[in-house]
């Protein structure tokens, strides 16, 4: 804001009372318009004729007010609407001080917010300062705010008063924001008794249970790196006041050890009702001692079968101080942002018939399937859509409809959901063998890909090399909207159980706690926590936090409990 | 009533007799959320509180039935923006097609977002439309919005009190809108600038909620940037079972703290104004504000009876852009628009309002008559009872949800020199569209124009049987 001590020159009257934000700007400017062009557009309804030219008879157009800075008008000067393009208006136009007996209120708050002076006087020396712009002197005057004193063109010097404090602002130029930012101890203090007093107010109130969250560590370097989650929320409960249910279960050869059975029925319950599972890893070579016949499910599928979680996000973002680690050029990787919408509950890994035969000749043979239906097309389209409104607005749907009748069908029926539901959404088509090819020629060109569960698990591994660590890469898998308006959500990272550095206490915690990151912003709807979290992330790895995965070659490295400590100590409320 | 609830959101004196108010809701719209949030983040700054910031596009989107978000293109790029930033901020947005969707100041209520003895601001100017509910609501500039999105938080000085008492009993044909544009006529444009307004009385006491929100809607249109009406046991009942409102043990204790509200029996006001109900008619606007207010079965003023020479300057430059002529009857005033919607009338009660003067009956030639619900739960809620087919088959538009013709910000306008009925609250200069000529009336003024293509009484439609 500019600051505003002393205005002098060119006065003009516009002795109309009333007059309206609308009359100052009208409506399609301000929204066509930045808020510096909205001086040309000022009175235009009185500045102007019908016809379009300008109306002689309107002071504003004539000569003798040219470069005009001070505006003198009738009582309730920006009565209606709050637009603050009024102000801007007044300001583009070159305007700095308004002279009126009165101010709307809306108008006159938005002036002080912008540098423009709005100055009450009395009706009768109102009337009076246009006389003496309308008579045959100068139109000239002065306005001082350090001493309060208008000089009128006649010379007259007339005192206006002015509150203190709006005046202060005035003349340094202040911004409100930065000035009340400074209370934020007594807001924070505010915030907790209001909702001791009022706890009605507050969407989230203390009626609403508490959202449910499951802990499964699983195999390999899962619970390592999910200690680093645990640290993290602990963190949230401290200082963000973040209020959840965490419960923790053995999964995968942890349970079998605890339980001697891969699924108990209370884990079951619990991954059936959680809101949110953060889960670790599966996979471990030891899965061999397990008799066959308990090694038949796998659980992880039956988790994403039963919960219907059919919308699995891979984001993939290049982390600048992280360009090394790639082995694309930099150049290449720099600014990469993208998620890729992979179905996760269809196609080829679920679709029958299936299985290995052994015909008549002796001769075996193997069959998968790949099914989809409308509906399943339909659901992971409108999930990719909705993502690409939020981002960039850009979908590139994946198929190989060259070839396969469901590539075709896929394609048609992505596209009628653009056409017919998100028509803003820009929506492309590719096929996957050329995906594959400019997901490393030029990865930069894509916002938001979809595509069906085989190609989605192929690219999202192809996509996760584009940032050079798998270490680094959160997921986060959704079913549909339950009775309660949530869904259903497991995070993981994607890197998996790494039984080769399992139990050395070297794994690389970031992906583990990206993925807690977007657990807070899609089912615990706590953005700034996830930011907050997304932000540490990044701060430990600009100030040169390594985990093995990530430094050079013969480099130094930090534990998977000393990565997370270098996160925590980024974190701040 | 103002001074507790303004006590109970204070956080700090400031100097200057300037308080940092609490903000219990913050709604934004298509308008003004994107450009504020992208200041905010220019200046790498967070929303504070997301989850008391509600989002719904209505100033700028088409209402023409099955609108998508670029039906209007300008404002398809408005609600874009404000998609994304919402979305990167955690705000919740009611977006076009979803239950919730609105004009801000219908869905607040009606969603019970709005409770009474909330402070609730919004970049719109009636936003005071929320005080129906008792609560402290006011609009705010751009600046503001973007400071209350950083902070919570709003610093103000201390409008004074006014309390404008409705006395004597109405008759059924004064609605609510008739009510607030004779006080504006009375009292003047300007009457309740630099104060807080508690519309009082028997007659305010036997209003509905939606007449409340109405009453309040209009208080701007009196320069006052609050007004509101106590709440009592109509306001908590209407607030039952909404979608937002608190419930169970939770509402109980909300209503004994709402209770203790209205203002106390030997309250002072800075300034107090009576009004008598007793034989007001129905009123419409002849000029270009809302004080230049007539009865329906009135004439045009005439300057030449204004002894103040600026009010008599405007009062000629109104007849000259409005096209009439002093002395001139209101009713049969030849009319090419209706437009019935708006934050102040487009709620169900409006509806039907203007469906007992439509049914039977059919849009007069040449009349284009629109019908735009407040929101999408109005909208349905319309559709169940069948209102729609009783406009639709009287030939009027049934339209999507949203501001539309009130400010034409979507394209959506009257031609110049154009005659409209509209049931918005604003007829200045242009605010239709370019050179449009706006009466502001009540639904069933504005219905009766449609059916008889000129400006009639509607009292009159109601004795006849169509």
């Amino acid at each position: 804001m500019n600051p505003i001590t002393t205005v002098s020159g060119i006065g003009v009257a516009v002795p109309r009372a009333n007059i309206d934000t609308d009359v100052l700007i009208r409506i399609n400017r301000l929204i066509e318009h930045s808020p510096d062009e909205l001086g040309e557009y000022l009175f235009e309804s009185w500045r102007c004729l019908p016809d379009g030219q300008p109306d002689p008879a309107f002071p504003l157009n004539q000569q003798r007010y040219e470069g005009a800075v001070v505006l003198v008008a009738g009582e309730n000067f920006g009565c209606g609407s709050s637009r603050e393009h009024a102000v801007w208006a007044l300001a583009s136009f070159g305007f700095r001080v308004v002279i009126a007996p009165s101010f709307g209120d809306i108008f006159r708050q938005n002036s002080f917010q912008n540098g423009l002076l709005t100055i009450a006087l009395a009706a009768d020396e109102v009337a009076r300062i246009v006389a003496e712009l309308e008579g045959s002197g100068q139109p000239t005057m002065t306005v001082d705010l350090v001493g309060q004193v208008v000089t009128t063109p006649s010379g007259r010097i007339v005192a206006f008063e002015i509150d203190a404090e709006r005046r202060r602002a005035l003349l340094d130029g202040l911004d409100d924001i930065g000035v009340t930012l400074t209370y934020a101890a007594q807001i924070d203090a505010f915030e907790r008794v209001d909702l001791q007093r009022r706890p009605w107010n507050f969407r989230t109130t203390y009626e609403e249970r508490a959202m449910q969250l499951l802990i499964l560590p699983g195999d390999g370097v899962g619970g390592e790196v999910m200690e680093g989650v645990k640290r993290v929320l602990q963190w949230l409960r401290e200082c963000r006041g973040l209020d959840v249910d965490v419960h923790e279960e053995p999964f995968g050869m942890a349970a079998w050890r605890a339980h001697g059975t891969l699924m108990t029925d209370e884990t079951w319950q619990r991954i059936q009702t959680a809101d949110a599972i953060l889960f670790g890893a599966i996979g471990s070579p030891e899965y061999a001692q397990i008799p066959a016949e308990q090694r038949r499910v796998d659980w992880l599928l039956e988790m994403r079968r039963s919960l219907d979680l059919y919308e699995n996000l891979r984001p993939v973002r290049a982390i600048d101080a992280l360009l090394d680690a790639s082995t694309l050029r930099p150049e290449v990787v720099l600014g990469v942002d993208m998620v890729i919408v992979r179905e996760l509950a269809g196609g080829v890994y679920f679709g029958q018939p299936r299985g290995v035969e052994t015909l008549p000749d002796g001769t075996r043979r193997a069959v998968n399937t790949i099914v989809y239906t409308t509906h399943e097309v339909e659901r992971i389209a409108r999930s990719a859509f909705e993502l690409a409104r939020t981002r960039q607005g850009r979908v590139c749907s994946v198929d190989k409809a060259n070839v396969l009748e469901f590539g075709a069908f896929w394609r048609e029926t992505v596209q009628a959901i653009g056409d017919s539901e998100y028509p803003d959404v820009e929506v492309s088509h590719m096929y996957v063998d050329n995906c594959a090819m400019q997901l490393v020629r030029d990865p930069r060109q894509f916002d938001v890909i979809v595509t069906e569960n085989l190609f989605g698990d192929i690219l999202s591994d192809c996509a996760a090399m584009v940032t050079g660590s798998l270490g680094m890469l959160p997921s986060a898998s959704r079913g549909p909207v339950r009775s309660d308006g949530l869904r259903a959500a497991l995070y993981e990272p994607v890197h998996g159980s790494a039984p080769d550095i399992a139990g050395q206490g070297i794994a690389n915690p970031l992906a583990a706690i990206l993925s807690l990151a977007m657990c807070l912003r899609y089912t615990l709807d706590r953005v700034n926590d996830a930011v907050l979290v997304e932000q540490a992330v990044e701060r430990a790895i600009v100030a040169g936090a390594r985990t093995r995965d990530l430094a050079q070659p013969g480099g130094t490295f930090l534990s998977t409990s000393e990565m997370t400590d270098r996160v925590i100590a980024e974190l701040h409320p | 009533m103002f001074d507790k609830i303004w006590a109970s959101h204070q956080i700090a004196e400031l100097p200057g007799d300037v308080s940092l108010l609490y903000i219990d809701r913050h709604l934004i719209h298509d308008l003004e959320a994107g450009p504020d949030l992208a200041r905010l983040a220019r200046d790498g700054r967070r929303v504070r509180r997301p989850d008391l910031t509600f989002a719904t596009p209505d100033h700028a989107v088409a209402s023409v039935p099955g609108r998508v978000t670029d039906t209007n293109p300008t404002g398809g790029r408005l609600l874009r923006e404000m998609r994304r930033r919402c979305a990167d901020a955690g705000i919740r947005l009611f977006d076009l097609g979803q239950s919730g969707q609105g004009i801000v100041h219908v869905i607040g209520p009606e969603l019970g977002m709005t409770h009474p003895g909330m402070l609730i601001v919004c970049a719109d100017s009636h936003t005071c439309t929320h005080g129906g509910m008792g609560a402290l609501a006011f609009g705010v500039g751009a600046s503001e919005a973007t400071h209350v999105l950083a902070t919570q938080t709003i610093r103000q000085q201390r409008p004074r009190t006014m309390r404008i008492r409705f006395e004597g009993r109405r008759s059924s044909a004064v609605t609510a809108k008739d009510m607030v544009l004779h006080a504006i006529g009375r009292l003047g444009v300007a009457a309740g600038r630099g104060h807080a307004v508690e519309w009082a009385g028997a007659a305010v006491a036997a209003l509905s909620v939606e007449e409340r929100l109405t009453l309040c809607n209009m208080s701007i249109e009196m320069g006052a940037k609050i007004g509101m009406v106590a709440p009592d046991d109509t306001t908590y009942q209407y607030l039952a079972g909404r979608p937002m409102a608190p419930s169970g043990r939770l509402f109980d204790l909300a209503v004994a703290a709402w209770r203790t509200l209205p203002s106390d029996p030997g309250a002072s006001f800075d300034a107090e104004h009576v009004l008598d109900l007793t034989d007001l008619v129905p009123q419409i606007t002849w000029g270009t504000n809302p004080e230049q207010v007539v009865d329906v079965t009135g004439r045009v003023p005439d300057p030449a009876a204004e002894h103040d020479p600026a009010r008599r300057a405007a009062m000629e430059a109104a007849l000259n852009y409005m096209g009439l002529q002093p002395g001139q009857e209101m009713q049969g005033l030849a009319v090419d628009w209706v437009f019935i919607g708006s934050c102040a009338n487009s709620r169900l009660s409006d509806l039907r309002e203007a469906a007992d003067i439509v049914r039977g009956r059919h849009v007069a030639p040449g009349v284009h008559a629109w019908i735009v619900p407040g929101s999408v739960d109005v909208k349905r809620a319309a559709e169940a009872e069948g209102l729609d087919d009783v406009f639709r088959s009287a030939g009027f538009d049934w339209r999507e949800p949203g501001c539309s013709m009130c400010l034409a910000a979507n394209g959506e306008v009257v031609g110049p020199g154009q005659r409209s009925v509209s049931t918005s609250n604003r007829n200045f200069v242009g605010r239709q569209g370019p050179g449009a000529r706006t009466h502001l009336a009540s639904p069933a003024l504005a219905a009766a124009a449609a059916v008889t293509g000129v400006i009639t009484d509607a009292r009159r439609l109601r004795e006849t049987t169509p």
